[in-house]
């Protein structure tokens, strides 16, 4: 074996290091920087449209007209003065068209929670859960150099960010950009002349079809690396658990996104080429809910690529800060398989109110409320897995504990919508925005913040700041559930999603306050988030120093040398063992690495 | 690539190589792909009592012609699948001549198929003429786009074998062109049964 | 939580807010117990100097036991929901005879209401089309042949807890019976457009004698 010729030191221009790198671990990263100021992006449209229900009708803090200026036209503040050289100018100024004297239009609205939907799902969790986590982690946790197809890594990483291009040229066409909702409903989004919106709807069409692209190298990448490079010893029964969801969630990715792909076709010929799958004619023409089954055939096993990456980081921190093995190793695999198999039929739950024939309601609410079943032995697993555990509050540990939490009610309350009565009033309701938010948010978001701030050493060799990372982590807590738990009551009042102005309806003038209530707390959850941002880049490059392993951990990602150098092992690790061997009786140390040849025979793991 | 997993020290382990397992993985994508468009297909086809819709009595598919046309893709995988034997056994004379076999064969159904749409076309058979017209061409079309690119890959590995670049020991580009092109053909006969006999 | 709901007013709505509540409490007791025992578990196995963590990999006994439960939970559950669904939903299943028949038809952004006249049949010259506001009596009966004109709409009135998408080119069927003669909103829960928000019918549904008040005005006889 000649090994060591392999590493570090070739000298690397800037471009090849940073841009158009084949490294996986720069790839990962780069992946992670774009996820996070997507995040940004997203939530800054949360928040814009969020004002808009507290104070219906009025105008924005900062850039909008001041009360004097809209009654009387007198000139105030600069804001104003902003108004005035707009409404002068002889064009239609984009601010004009939609936000005028700083008030959310209707249509911009919709744009809004569209953009903010389709941003936050495809452009934020996907790249860092399965972008950064599974670039970065793959190669170093199953002890390998690489991934399988370095140049369609590289590729996979350029062509989610022409995705996002593209995606971000929509907000600036005549008509705006995509208004009919991320679901994009047909007829709604298939014929302009109901929205107005013209180009917008295709580049959200088009960008997502790059994006599929994207996913689809990334996930051949994902699963050759993962059947084909594994360390020695390696088996797939040692796989640490993110390995093993990442590993699920490039076949879901494989094999989901090539069906929203034909449907975002069939889209852009109803759009551009006059053909008719999704409207409904007297004359041979298509039909409205086959759009919907397609993109819910793909929707649906969609959420599962959002959660499931999320489930294998928590299960690593739980383990690794409850200094346990974890609770029923097999079952928490076999658990991931069965909620990625079930998550292929049960797509028809977003279409119980849609027309779709009654009876196969009846069937999509048994098939989906047996995902409760492996939902449970998740949960439980984790509770197992702290039981007579050694458990330190750690940064990362904290986040685990709210994922575990959180992803608790997120799933409880799908329960209620699953139930096809009683989804009959809480379909289309906030109840519904609530769940989005307690599994997206809850779940991955947490999962992934855990997941940066535990890896953060290994990736740049220094740590997060840790009473930063607590502030950061108790403020997103309490505002994320003070933003999103009101919503179920909201959607117990029968408050409807996707509307602009809540006070247009007699029966949802009561909750005027807990509309301003849920606003003030998602910007403070919104400016939490600067906490994080402040503190990864400062940590950056003035962290504290990190060590090899600092966490004491088994896996294999930590016996490379910190910072990892370019083929990150000296020798490639042979395994000797499953990944959780903590506190393993009679030993001296709780943790014994799996490509530590002592203590052989393996305990476990195989 | 190869060499990475060289000195890891793990290659024997593999019972397929990357690059062949990577095009596996590949078909698995396009299966769903195909899948949401015959689903899309046979939701207006069970949907739709007269099947051609009534607008459309008058127009047949040319189902004899594409009867013919199926045989000769069958055909082309059949010599690609001898294109792959030969290279197995060294035999690089006899492997140009299937390529090029098979390639040709690929374009004759092309061919076919165009001038095939080309009267369709003018009988009034369009894309816009209801989602009889437009599934016919989207589905028959996605598939056509990937006969010619797997034409287009096949002519590439035809460029390399000229070249030289295969032997029997190493043939890794013209066994995963082969495993592209036997699932575009293997793709066909059903769409044919679906779409035109169905 | 629940005491949010807004006021039932149909007769199966009831069923509707039983299974809600059923439904509420074994997700709160759910949520109480594996909260409650995850505090527990954060306060009692804290890391203690000099105490180590047990070495357990799993037990087999116990897996079955919650996968079981769960399941067996799930099911029971699925079985108390089938009726109610079915009476809600499927037109089989409707009681015969209707009392009114509606057209209600969504369109950007209203609903138009279209009433059969005495003749019952629709499409005649007797036909009354009413913008936004469906008169109906109380205890009475009534079908609604649901469509749109454009693009998917969904009509919806919380007290009744109905909820149904109108489709393009496609008439679905609905049926309900009010408890309480009032005035009820009717939003549009499916988006449709820039005017989605906002598009709002009104349900009035009057007792006998008003109605047949109502029907008098309207068709002189
Ligand atoms: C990460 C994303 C994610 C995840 C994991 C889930 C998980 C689940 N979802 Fe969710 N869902 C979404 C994201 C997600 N969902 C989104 C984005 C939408 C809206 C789309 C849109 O319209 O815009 C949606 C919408 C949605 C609907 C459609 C509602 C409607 O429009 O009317 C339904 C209906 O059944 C549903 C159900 C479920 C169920 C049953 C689960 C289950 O997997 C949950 C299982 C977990 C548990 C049950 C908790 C743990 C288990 C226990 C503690 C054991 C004990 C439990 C019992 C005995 C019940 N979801
Ligand atoms: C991963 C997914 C994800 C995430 C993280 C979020 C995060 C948030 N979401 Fe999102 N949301 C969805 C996915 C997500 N959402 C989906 C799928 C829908 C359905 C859409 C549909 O109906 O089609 C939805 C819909 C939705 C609605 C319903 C809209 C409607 O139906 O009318 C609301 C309403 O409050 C909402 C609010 C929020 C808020 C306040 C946050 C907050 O967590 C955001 C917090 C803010 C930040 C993290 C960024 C920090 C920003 C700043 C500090 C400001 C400075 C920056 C700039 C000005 C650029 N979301
Ligand atoms: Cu009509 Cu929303
Ligand atoms: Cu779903």
């Amino acid at each position: 074996m000649h090994d060591n010729e392999h590493s570090s030191h070739h000298e690397e221009s800037f471009i090849s290091k940073y841009i158009f790198s084949l490294d996986h671990k720069m790839i990962g990263k780069q992946f992670l920087i774009y996820g996070l100021i997507m995040l940004f992006v997203g939530g800054g449209l949360a928040l814009l449209f969020r004002w808009q229900l507290a104070y219906p009708e009025r105008p924005l803090p900062i850039i909008g007209a001041s009360p004097q200026y809209l009654e009387e036209g007198e000139v105030v503040t600069g804001a104003d003065r902003m108004w005035e050289r707009i409404y002068e100018s002889e064009q239609e100024e984009w601010l004009e068209v939609n936000m005028p004297n700083g008030v959310v239009e209707p249509a911009f609205y919709n744009m809004l929670f569209t953009m903010h939907a389709t941003i936050m799902v495809f452009f934020v969790v996907v790249p860092i859960l399965v972008g950064a986590f599974g670039n970065f982690l793959i190669p170093l946790m199953i002890g390998t150099r690489d991934m399988a197809f370095p140049i369609l890594n590289m590729l996979s990483f350029w062509l989610a960010v022409l995705a996002a291009i593209v995606m971000t040229i929509g907000f600036f066409v005549p008509g705006g950009h995509a208004a009919a909702g991320w679901t994009g409903y047909a007829p709604l989004s298939s014929d302009p002349q109901w929205t107005g919106v013209d180009w917008g709807q295709n580049l959200w069409a088009i960008s997502l079809l790059i994006q599929g692209f994207s996913s689809l190298v990334g996930s051949i990448n994902y699963i050759t690396t993962i059947i084909n490079m594994r360390a020695p010893g390696m088996t797939f029964f040692r796989l640490p658990l993110v390995i093993w969801s990442l590993f699920i969630v490039a076949i879901l990715l494989l094999l989901a996104f090539p069906v929203l792909s034909s449907a975002l076709a069939l889209l852009i010929f109803d759009r551009l080429a006059g053909t008719t799958f999704f409207t409904a004619t007297a004359e041979g023409g298509g039909d409205p809910l086959l759009w919907q089954h397609l993109f819910w055939f793909f929707g649906h096993p969609e959420v599962y690529i959002l959660i499931l990456p999320g489930m294998g980081i928590a299960s690593e921190l739980v383990a690794v800060f409850s200094r346990k093995p974890i609770f029923g190793y097999r079952s928490m695999v076999y658990a991931m398989i069965a909620i990625a198999f079930l998550g292929w039929i049960v797509w028809g739950h977003h279409m119980f109110q849609s027309g779709m024939r009654p009876g196969l309601g009846s069937v999509f609410m048994t098939t989906t409320m047996l995902i409760a079943v492996p939902s449970a032995i998740k949960t439980f697993n984790w509770l197992g897995t702290m039981f007579r555990g050694s458990i330190r509050f750690t940064a990362p540990m904290l986040h685990a504990i709210a994922f575990v939490s959180m992803f608790v009610i997120g799933g409880l309350s799908g329960i209620y919508m699953a139930n096809t009565p009683v989804d009959i009033f809480i379909h289309d309701t906030y109840y519904i925005v609530a769940h989005i938010h307690y599994v997206v948010f809850g779940g991955s978001l947490f999962a992934m913040f855990g997941g940066i701030i535990f890896w953060f050493p290994k990736m740049y060799g220094r740590h997060m700041n840790d009473v930063l990372s607590k502030i950061h982590f108790w403020l997103t807590f309490i505002a994320f559930n003070c933003t999103f738990f009101p919503m179920h009551i909201l959607g117990v009042g029968g408050h409807m999603r996707r509307i602009s102005n809540p006070m247009q309806y007699e029966f949802l003038q009561q909750f005027e306050g807990m509309n301003i209530f849920i606003t003030m707390s998602a910007f403070t959850l919104g400016f939490a988030q600067l906490i994080l941002v402040f503190n990864f880049f400062w940590s950056m490059y003035r962290g504290k120093v990190a060590e090899k392993n600092p966490w004491h951990v088994n896996t294999l990602e930590w016996e490379a040398p910190t910072p990892v150098p370019h083929g990150n092992f000296g020798q490639i690790p042979t395994v000797y063992r499953g990944p959780y061997e903590y506190s393993v009786p009679g030993e001296e140390s709780d943790w014994i690495p799996q490509a530590d040849p002592e203590h052989a025979p393996a305990t476990s793991g195989d | 690539m190869m060499e990475t997993h060289n000195n890891s020290g793990i290659r024997d382990r593999q019972p397929l190589s990357n690059a062949r397992l990577g095009i596996l993985i590949l078909l698995g994508a396009e299966t769903m792909l195909f899948s949401g468009l015959i689903g899309t297909f046979l939701v207006f086809r069970v949907g739709n009592v007269t099947w051609p819709p009534p607008s459309h009595i008058g127009i047949e598919l040319p189902r004899a012609v594409t009867g013919i046309n199926t045989a000769l893709l069958l055909l082309s995988g059949y010599t690609m699948f001898q294109a792959r034997r030969a290279i197995q056994k060294d035999l690089v004379k006899q492997l140009h001549k299937w390529l090029l076999l098979t390639g040709v064969l690929g374009l004759l159904f092309l061919g076919i198929q165009g001038s095939e749409w080309g009267q369709l076309i003018g009988k009034g058979l369009t894309l816009q003429s209801g989602v009889y017209g437009g599934i016919f061409y989207v589905l028959i079309g996605c598939h056509a786009v990937h006969v010619l690119s797997a034409v287009i890959w096949l002519f590439i590995v035809f460029g390399m074998a000229l070249k030289g670049r295969f032997s029997a020991a190493r043939y890794v580009g013209v066994d995963t062109c082969t495993i592209y092109w036997i699932f575009v053909v293997a793709l066909w006969p059903i769409l044919y049964v679906l779409v035109y006999l169905f | 939580m629940l005491q949010w709901l807004p006021e039932n007013v149909s007769t199966f709505g009831q069923g509707v807010d039983n299974l809600f509540h059923a439904i509420y409490w074994l997700t709160l007791i759910v949520f109480v117990l594996v909260m409650g025992t995850l505090i527990v578990f954060l306060i009692k196995y804290r890391h203690q100097e000099g105490k180590k963590a047990d070495y357990i990999e799993g037990s087999t006994t116990l897996e079955i036991i919650w996968t079981a439960a769960t399941t067996v939970i799930v099911f029971v559950l699925a079985m108390f929901s089938y009726p109610q669904w079915n009476n809600i939903k499927s037109p089989t299943q409707f009681p015969e005879n209707p009392d009114v028949v509606v057209q209600v038809n969504g369109k950007q952004f209203n609903w138009d209401m279209t009433y059969p006249g005495p003749d019952n049949e629709f499409g005649t010259d007797d036909d009354l089309e009413l913008e936004n506001e469906l008169h109906v009596p109380v205890n009475a009966v009534v079908h609604i042949r649901l469509t749109a004109e454009d693009v998917i709409h969904s009509f919806f009135v919380p007290q009744l807890r109905l909820k149904q998408d109108a489709l393009p080119n496609r008439f679905i069927d609905v049926w309900f019976e009010a408890t309480k003669a009032g005035r009820y909103e009717i939003p549009c829960a499916e988006l449709c457009g820039f005017g989605h928000s906002g598009m709002l019918g009104y349900l009035n549904v009057h007792t006998q004698n008003d109605y047949d008040a109502w029907v008098q005005e309207r068709w002189p006889q």
